[in-house]
């Protein structure tokens, strides 16, 4: 977190090409996160409605609830640590709507991680949720990370 | 602290009260919060059809918690150094607890399937402490941000 502090990140061409690998990576992390998603627990209301429901037409078994608990457990846990980094290269590059932005982000990744178990226990209607704050976090996370590689190749940061 | 540093601790700390939930919901649904269910789960149990853990696949499901409590803890612990300075006479102290605490989750597996039946009741010690502590690191934060 040494970035936080430097007073300009710019001079600091050691630390400006560490944080643009970091933000690489995060970006990496996302996309692919949206593949194995899609592979896997499904990324449309359908697939993850018959992910977690079960689909007697395509012979697919609901999930149970141990590995359920468990794939949301690890979600929460990978979520928190790649928004609270991604955010603190953020804040510290951006000026402007930095906290409408952060809100965005945290506020939207928190309904996804909500809307999860609600759907699973209480009514498929969080599904529908779930997919839309899935793919919200996902974009504005995706602006915040192109925003901060702008941000570290202008002038001054 | 910048204000929006700030937040983005506040909101690390709604994602840790998450986490915190989701561990006690796992917990529950696979161990149980029972002396008798803590045994069962690692020892196993022929008239429940439990089969016994093995220290190999014990193994597989603590390393990455060995990863992740570690790295969670320090993440949280450390921005007590950020907040308010009455609390920095106690950190040493929940430092040293929290770590602690957490080894002896992790590990205490392995001594109940080596027979001792004890650690049973240390393993659901060791847990709601360490989930105590974090909740707690998690008050001072929020205290500490919300009331500077």
């Amino acid at each position: 977190m040494k970035f936080t502090v430097i007073k300009n990140l710019q001079k600091d061409s050691a630390m400006s090409l560490i944080l643009k690998g970091f933000l690489f990576f995060i970006l990496l992390y996302i996309v692919s996160d949206i593949f194995v998603m899609k592979s896997s627990f499904g990324i449309s209301a359908d697939a993850v409605s018959s992910t977690l429901f079960g689909s007697e037409e395509a012979y697919i078994d609901p999930i149970n609830e141990s590995s359920f608990l468990e794939f949301w457990h690890t979600q929460i846990f990978f979520i928190m640590m790649i928004l609270l980094t991604l955010s603190a290269v953020f804040i510290r590059v951006a000026k402007r709507s930095r906290n409408i932005i952060t809100n965005a982000l945290m506020i939207s990744a928190l309904i996804s991680l909500f809307s999860l178990p609600l759907a699973f226990y209480t009514s498929k209607f969080f599904i529908d949720i779930y997919v839309i704050s899935y793919f919200l976090w996902h974009l504005v996370a995706i602006y915040m990370i192109f925003y901060s590689f702008w941000k570290l190749n202008a002038r001054s940061v | 602290m910048q204000e929006a540093y700030k937040l983005s601790i506040l909101y690390y700390l709604a994602f840790s009260l998450l986490l915190i939930v989701s561990a006690l919901m796992l917990f529950e649904h696979k161990i149980g919060f029972s002396f008798s269910g803590v045994l069962e789960y690692y020892t196993g149990n022929e008239e429940k059809f439990i089969t016994a853990q093995s220290a190999g696949g014990i193994l597989k499901i603590v390393l990455p918690h060995i990863f992740v409590f570690g790295l969670f803890a320090m993440v949280l612990l450390h921005f007590l150094v950020f907040a308010d300075l009455r609390y920095k006479e106690n950190i040493t102290l929940l430092v040293y607890a929290a770590f602690i605490v957490a080894l002896l989750e992790i590990f205490t597996p392995f001594m109940i399937i080596g027979g001792f039946e004890f650690f049973a009741y240390m393993k659901l010690f060791s847990f709601f402490t360490f989930l105590a502590l974090l909740l707690y690191i998690s008050w001072l934060l929020f205290q500490s941000i919300t009331y500077s």
